[in-house]
């Protein structure tokens, strides 16, 4: 096969910056600063992500986030056993919904235990933050089962 | 370590879409000449168009082109237009000075190659009837990857370029009914 030509590999790119508004850039200077951030919502619950109307109104929320977790609790998670190139891990890895503390919505994002039988709803996690972070939602590479530790 | 301590108000995206596609046999076979350092096309075996690189049809006469129409096409010919672009730094860009691109009808048996690079010209002495020959890369060199199966015309990779061979032009009217 080594002489051969097979195929041709063709690639589109399309890069671009959106500008993230109050809410999400405090969010993400957050995520920056190695701390994750909710917002409160008109009748008080915490959103972690943030979101920048209340979901139950439609009321514009105040951009004044505060701290929550690091630690969390996950709600439901799914399995990833053979992760593609643009996955967060390139490993076996789950996507969770991880209630963090103090908030009472859920956010999303990868759990890095080793294998499935790590994995149980409600289980406990923290996150693993990158060295160098950019202000990103990646800037945590993966939450963590709580009792290996970040 | 972190970046910055302003507040990050922008957020990159990239999106990529990367495909593979199946080279049909025919230019399976031109990109395996290509490395031979040979350039091969079809000639029409009704109109005797020569194709190049060879397309395995003649769309003229709607009629397929096989092996046995294969030629080999010389690698000196003539300049017969050219366009001159002067590059935006768009993402992706790595040229930053205007270039030529040139179509060359090709000696005998014939043939045309468009988009092709001119060597050891400056842009502005790049002009219709110049007389070219083909600058290989060498053997080991030659990568013909990005040859597609659209990508009629392109001999990158394999063909560096084009430089003049100091033969005095051909008047532009010998070249004016030379259709691609």
């Amino acid at each position: 096969m080594a002489d051969e030509i097979p195929t041709t590999t063709h690639t589109i790119e399309f890069p671009y910056t959106r500008t993230l508004g109050p809410v999400f850039s405090a969010f993400l200077t957050g995520m920056r600063d190695g701390r994750i951030l909710g917002i409160a919502s008109r009748d008080g619950k915490i959103l972690c992500p943030p979101t920048e109307w209340d979901p139950w109104t439609g009321d514009a929320l105040e951009p004044t986030l505060t701290e929550v977790g690091p630690g969390g609790t996950v709600e439901t998670w799914a399995w990833v056993e053979t992760p593609t190139r643009k996955h967060p891990l390139h490993h076996p890895f789950a996507f969770a919904l991880i209630k963090l503390d103090g908030a009472d919505t859920a956010l999303l994002h990868a759990v890095d235990a080793g294998t499935i039988n790590a994995m149980e709803t409600g289980m406990r996690v923290t996150p693993r933050w990158k060295d160098e972070r950019i202000g990103h939602i990646t800037d945590v590479e993966a939450f963590v089962p709580e009792a290996l530790g970040a | 370590m972190t970046k910055g301590t302003e507040p990050v108000e922008g957020m990159d995206y990239f999106m990529q879409l990367e495909y593979h596609e199946l080279l049909c046999p025919v230019v399976r076979r031109y990109a395996e000449a290509l490395r031979a350092g040979k350039l091969i096309g079809h000639r029409c075996p009704k109109c005797g168009l020569v194709y190049a690189p060879p397309r395995g049809y003649c769309p003229i006469d709607v009629i397929e082109t096989t092996d046995a129409d294969e030629v080999q096409l010389a690698d000196r010919g003539v300049v017969t237009n050219y366009t001159v672009v002067t590059p935006v730094q768009y993402y992706g860009q790595e040229e930053t000075e205007p270039f030529a691109k040139v179509s060359i009808q090709l000696d005998d048996p014939g043939g045309a190659l468009s988009l092709q690079d001119v060597l050891e010209v400056p842009v502005d002495q790049v002009r219709v009837g110049m007389r070219v020959e083909a600058v290989w890369a060498p053997p080991k060199e030659r990568d013909t990857g990005e040859i597609g199966n659209r990508s009629f015309g392109s001999a990158a990779g394999a063909i560096r370029g084009w430089r003049p061979t100091g033969e005095p032009d051909l008047p532009a009217d010998q070249i004016m009914q030379a259709a691609f």
